[in-house]
């Protein structure tokens, strides 16, 4: 029987963002092709694709690429170096072709030789990128290139096709004549038949996918926008339209989805099970009259303190044969040898609870800062990192043991509305793990600025920090020494004061205990504000004056909106006024709400030598549909208006003596 | 990874910026060793006890030592025998490498780790990655970096690495980096030579050190206890190669008594190396030809030519080999449309030539203050070209201007930078110095610095405040010489929507909850035309009731302030450029408003700026 193996298709991928195709001829071009010197569905773009084609032909083993890019602005020149990345050995470039016909229909074949460079080499697999620049592209050139890639009979290529690119495509055409066994020889590394194929789409209708009689494959489409762009985007697997096929065993995604959450749930029963000995790990850590909770919390604060290679390092293969230490293969292993990467800890919390005769299961989620979960797409590689999820008084809490410094009962953030398998008393199910609040994500900054007669300033600041926050600063530590973590500190604060006003970082308060609250003591001087011969201004919200609101500037959005995390700001300013001044005018009470989602107050309060200035900013979601920007959008605009308040004094009169 | 200061790889960088003078930017296979334990040099150097002064450092180099052995052709082998010892965790990532070209090849790459528990342990085939230059877009590089990660790198912990390289066979020189982003405790350098081979030694940002001659014609300095360079949230400051302290050793045609021997040996090379790449082809000739048609002088014939070059040919490096040092020839870069500093200049030369214009190589850095006088030396990163001025020319158009020692004027012009005109100059290149290229007449430059009429921005504003405090109006700005050239280069590589984005962003600095309601960026074809910004705007609430005032910032949009602090300044301060900056703007309050009071007018006159500010008042009208 013939053993295939898959190919790492993500290389291809690479391949496929910049390239072009086969055995076509290069295509005349048209008059208005020629002539043309913008395109109306792409204002302002630098360049467009006229036509794109890919091909995967898995009988014969190759791909081919061809593409044809009008350049319309300068910028749209730079298409003109195309780099394909590629596996050294399982992979080959082959019969590249391009030309470049300018608009008055002169042609200028590609005659260089094509560089191949080595991109990263390691003892297992090499990179290579090949490289090649098309002669003499002016704005109004018609950039065109086609090439192929052969790989070794040993490797199917199932494709992906990214129909999104940087540029609008006008039309493309796609083709794919799978593996010609049916897949009946076809295995995965555990051995099963993958002798189905199936196919998902992202931002086209399924049916765009011909299926022929031959068992080919073809979708045409036309007029795909470009890749979106925006600040404050999702992670773009969750955005991208694309085409993604399969060689699979399952019959149904319901199907792949529950074989591979018994396999999984096999495999993490089997890394948890409390063995004897971790039994009795489990009974000196927490004693028989302890609460489940007062378990569940000696048992994270026990794996804390072991060493998290994700934080450290993890040993190399001579460090572990000298230090004769096995591989690690279930939770006793990393018990017995005190370190283990996050997920080896966070199912070491597993077994030690369960050990503990607590109701424990693991779960294995998405990282979101790097993708969202789609069930759609049949792929266990989706799962990142490993959370587990302890009952105590009969509610599920969430736990992030493999992430050093989360308080017991939060997730990292990135593990927060994160979806994947986990096990349930029955089985493994696919679920998603609870949002974090606002109130879980808190920075209160805290000011006492006393003012002299000159403008200037000095004073201390506190930086009180609850959530993702505190998490990011004390898992700095672990990777940084203090005064490293300072420094840093001192870095990202800086535009958080107003101009003029120089902040010097001081010292933490508990930084080494992820259970308390994070403080950051910042010392203050400098100069503020402006005098005129009768009043001085200050800026009303101290720690506003150079803020960039985000959501401000752009007034349409066609994206979903990603904050990653819901989350308050107080600030709590008090200036200390000089003898003989008085407040002319405060910042006034501000009050703008956008209904269960975000809100801003502003209040200031004054006496006869200080004026204290409160204000809160909090929002209560994580992503937004497009639909709810324009709600977005007005709201900041009037954060950003409520923000530039000013403080203004005036100098009391002096009292004439006898 | 390793830590972009680390022991080997930023002195590596920097040799390999030396070395590809003209590759407009800078960039290791190894055969292992059986041996297991580290080398008694190694060992002793791990027992260096850790001074004082690295207390703060990450890392800190015990040791580091080159040794150049010279062949009868000038060809060099390098070994270097370096150990690190670990001092804080974020110092995890110094570690080694050895990068190579196609003309060079590694005999050999260990690396070891002397734990902190005094463990040992070798680097094997595992631990070791090799990465290409394949990260810059617009370059094609043939670079590799042999890079390890050796084990049981924690704090306390020494990595010791040695290795040799067959150098390339052009270069007969060796730039030491003397100075680090981390202390160096001992460091050594050898050049071993043939017999009767003469060397020269010069130095930058340090004393000279004298080397002792330990063997017939093999010389080795030796340095103690070279402290850490760190720039680090220093605002506005120089380049950090700049003031990084450096030595260089010439064993070639450059190791000649004397600085103005050894640049014109340097500046002769170069020459020669390119010598027939400018050649012109027929296509060339006749593009001239129709270029030139009908002009009437020095200046008319000049600018149709740099245009073109600025205009048509596409910015794209390639470094293979020698290549990264020589360009292509004239007719090739002519037919293909791109290259890269060195070929740019060489195409230019070319048609320069068949305009009857003589113009010459000249190798700089385009990071101001790298090329030292003092230090004659290939280092550098850029190519830019020196057109002669015929005597009867006097044109104040030609504001770049270098005169030679032997009285020729040099009009200073850099091909590369595609939108400062013609007899300007991009201010990274001003007070910088270059070597010019012209044979027997090479010779080092300084570049010139131009006058602040040369450069800068005029921006005119005029605004009205509705009684609800909402402001609206336009602004027109008008930026000339460098940092009108900066602005259309940004607008060359960017679309419609990333230049709104960009414009809002800016503006909202000033005025957070900006409307842009329309902006206009006007590119006269002309490059010694000013580049204009006309834009207008709405911002609700821009004045603030207080009381009976309304509060208003007569500076609406825009600063030209530097970053700076007030911390105890160490290290020069870097202006960037010369220029001048006006920036004007008229609002009409609303109705029923008058003036209470302005800020009080601010005059400042140093040596080496001027600020002026004042607002007037008259009616309801400031300005």
């Amino acid at each position: 029987m013939r053993t295939h193996t898959f190919l790492r298709s993500t290389l291809l991928l690479l391949a496929i963002s910049s390239p072009a195709l086969v055995r076509a001829q290069f295509q005349q071009p048209t008059a208005e092709e020629l002539k043309m010197t913008a395109d109306p569905k792409a204002p302002g773009a630098a360049a467009v694709y006229l036509y794109r084609e890919e091909t995967t032909d898995d009988s014969l083993h190759f791909q081919t690429y061809y593409e044809r890019i009008k350049v319309l602005t300068e910028k749209g020149k730079e298409q003109a170096t195309i780099r394909i990345p590629y596996e050294r050995g399982e992979f080959k470039v082959n019969d590249i072709k391009g030309r470049t016909i300018h608009s008055d229909g002169t042609i200028i074949p590609l005659t260089t030789k094509p560089s191949d460079l080595m991109e990263v080499k390691t003892n297992a697999r090499q990179v290579n990128q090949m490289v090649f620049t098309l002669p003499s592209v002016e704005v109004g050139s018609i950039i065109e290139y086609r090439l192929q890639i052969d790989y070794s009979d040993t490797i199917v290529s199932s494709p992906t096709w990214e129909l999104q690119k940087p540029f609008l495509v006008h039309k493309a055409h796609y083709f794919f004549n799978p593996e010609s066994s049916g897949g009946h020889y076809i295995t995965n590394n555990r051995g099963q038949t993958l002798d189905r194929i199936m196919w998902i789409t992202s931002g086209v209708p399924l049916e765009t996918v011909a299926h022929d009689g031959r068992g080919r494959f073809t979708v045409d489409v036309a007029d795909i926008p470009a890749t979106p762009s925006d600040d404050w985007m999702p992670p773009l697997n969750t955005l991208k339209w694309r085409v993604e096929f399969y060689y699979t065993y399952a019959r149904s995604g319901v199907d792949f989805w529950d074989s591979e959450g018994k396999r999984w749930a096999k495999d993490a029963e089997h890394f948890t099970n409390p063995s004897g000995q971790l039994k009795n790990a489990a009974s000196q850590i927490v004693s028989p009259a302890d609460s489940d909770e007062q378990k569940a919390r000696k048992i994270y604060a026990a794996v804390m303190k072991l060493d998290n290679t994700r934080f450290t390092r993890r040993k190399s293969e001579a460090e572990r044969k000298a230090g004769k230490l096995k591989a690690i293969k279930d939770a006793e292993d990393v018990w017995k040898q005190q370190s283990g990467s996050d997920d080896e800890i966070t199912l070491l919390y597993v077994a030690l609870a369960r050990a503990a005769g607590l109701k424990v299961w693991p779960m294995q989620v998405t990282d979101r800062g790097r993708a969202i979960f789609d069930p759609r797409f049949l792929s266990v590689s989706q799962l990142d990192d490993y959370i587990a999820i302890v009952e105590i008084g009969g509610k599920e809490v969430y736990i992030d043991p493999g992430q050093r410094m989360c308080p017991f009962g939060t997730l990292n953030w990135k593990h927060a509305l994160a979806s994947g398998f986990r096990l349930t008393e029955k089985d493994a199910t696919l679920a998603t793990t609870p949002a974090g609040t606002y109130k879980n994500a808190v920075v209160q900054r805290i000011a006492d600025l006393t003012i002299d007669p000159s403008g200037a300033v000095n004073g201390t600041v506190r930086f009180v920090m609850i959530g993702p926050d505190a998490v990011h600063w004390r898992q700095l530590t672990l990777e940084n020494d203090q005064e490293e973590v300072k420094k840093q500190f001192n870095e990202s604060m800086q535009d958080q004061f107003p101009d003029g006003v120089q902040a010097d970082f001081d010292h933490f308060l508990g930084l080494d205990d992820y259970e308390v609250n994070l403080v950051g003591v910042i010392k203050v001087n400098g100069n503020i504000g402006t005098a005129t011969g009768k009043h001085f201004f200050l800026p009303g919200l101290f720690f506003e004056s150079r803020a960039k609101h985000p959501f401000v500037a752009q007034d349409e959005r066609l994206t979903p909106v990603d904050v990653r995390y819901a989350k308050m700001e107080q600030d709590d300013v008090t200036y200390r006024l000089p003898p003989g001044f008085n407040v002319e005018s405060a910042p006034q009470t501000a009050n703008a709400a956008w209904q269960d989602h975000a809100l801003l107050k502003i209040g200031s309060q004054s006496t006869a030598d200080s004026v204290r200035v409160v204000r809160t900013l909090a929002y209560n979601f994580t992503l937004l549909d497009p639909k709810d920007y324009q709600n977005l959008h007005d709201f900041y605009q009037k954060v950003a208006t409520a923000d530039q308040q000013q403080l203004v004094l005036t100098r009391a009169p002096v009292a004439k003596g006898n | 990874m390793r830590n972009p200061l680390s022991s080997k790889s930023l002195p590596a960088r920097l040799l390999v910026a030396a070395l590809l003078v003209y590759a407009c930017r800078t960039g290791h296979a190894g055969l292992f060793g059986k041996s297991q334990t580290p080398p008694q040099w190694g060992l002793d150097a791990s027992k260096t006890h850790t001074p004082d002064y690295a207390k703060d450092a990450a890392a800190i180099i015990l040791f580091d030592e080159y040794v150049e052995t010279v062949d009868a052709n000038g060809r060099a082998v390098e070994r270097e025998r370096e150990a690190i010892r670990i001092l804080k965790s974020q110092g995890r990532g110094n570690t080694c490498e050895v990068n190579y070209d196609v003309d060079e090849k590694i005999n050999y790459f260990r690396v070891w780790t002397i734990a902190a528990d005094e463990k040992q342990y070798q680097a094997q085939d595992t631990d070791f990655t090799e990465e290409g230059d394949t990260s810059v877009p617009i370059m094609l590089s043939t670079r590799k970096y042999r890079i390890a990660h050796p084990p049981a790198v924690d704090v306390g912990a020494t990595i010791i690495c040695e290795s040799e390289e067959l150098m390339e066979p052009y270069l007969q020189e060796k730039v030491w980096s003397i100075q680090n982003g981390i202390p160096i405790a001992f460091q050594a350098l050898e050049i071993d030579l043939p017999a009767g081979r003469a060397h020269t030694q010069s130095w930058h940002n340090s004393k000279p050190f004298q080397p002792v001659e330990v063997a017939p014609n093999h010389w080795r300095w030796e340095l103690k206890d070279m402290p850490a360079l760190t720039l680090r949230d220093i605002p506005s400051r120089p380049e950090w190669a700049a003031i990084a302290a450096r030595m260089s050793v010439q064993w070639g045609d450059a190791a000649v008594e004397g600085n103005d021997n050894q640049w014109r040996a340097i500046g002769q090379w170069v020459t020669t190396l390119e010598a027939d790449r400018p050649a012109p082809s027929p296509e060339i000739a006749a593009q001239v030809q129709t270029l030139i048609a009908g002009a009437p002088d020095f200046y008319a014939k000049l600018t149709p030519i740099t245009d073109f070059i600025q205009k048509n040919i596409r910015y794209f490096v390639v470094l293979r080999g020698i290549g990264g040092l020589q360009a292509n020839h004239a007719a090739d870069i002519f037919h293909n449309k791109y290259g890269d500093c060195k070929d740019k200049t060489t195409l230019l030369i070319s048609m320069l030539q068949v305009a009857g214009i003589n113009a010459f190589y000249v190798p700089v850095d385009d990071r101001r203050g790298i090329v030292d006088p003092a230090d004659p030396s290939l280092f550098g990163n850029h190519m830019i070209t020196a057109i002669e001025i015929p005597p009867d020319v006097q044109d104040p158009r030609l504001m770049a201007i270098v005169k030679a020692k032997d009285g020729k004027r040099y009009l200073i012009f850099d091909p590369t930078d595609e939108r400062t005109p013609v007899g300007n100059l991009r201010s990274a290149l001003q007070d910088s110095y270059g070597t010019l290229a012209a044979g027997p007449a090479s010779q080092i430059i300084a570049l010139p610095v131009l006058a602040p009429d040369a450069n800068g921005t005029e921006r005119k504003g005029v605004f009205t405040i509705s009684p609800d405090g909402t402001l609206t109006g336009s602004v027109d700005t008008s930026h000339s010489g460098p940092e009108g050239a900066e602005l259309r280069t940004i607008l060359k590589y960017s679309d419609e929507k990333e230049r709104r984005e960009s414009l809002e962003t800016a503006v909202a600095h000033d005025l957070p909850g900006v409307v842009l309601n329309s902006f206009q960026f006007v590119q006269p074809a002309a490059l010694d035309k000013p580049l204009e910004l006309h834009y207008k705007l709405t911002e609700a609430q821009y004045a603030h009731q207080a009381g009976t005032f309304l509060l208003v910032r007569p500076r609406v949009v825009g600063t030209h302030v530097l970053p700076f602090d007030d911390k105890p300044r160490t290290v020069p301060i870097d202006l960037t450029a010369t220029g001048r900056w006006h920036d004007s703007y008229d609002i009409a309050l609303p109705p029923g408003y008058v003036v209470d009071e302005t800020p009080d007018p601010v005059d400042a006159d140093l040596d080496f700026a001027s600020y002026h500010s004042a607002i007037t008042a008259k009616d309801n009208h400031l300005h």
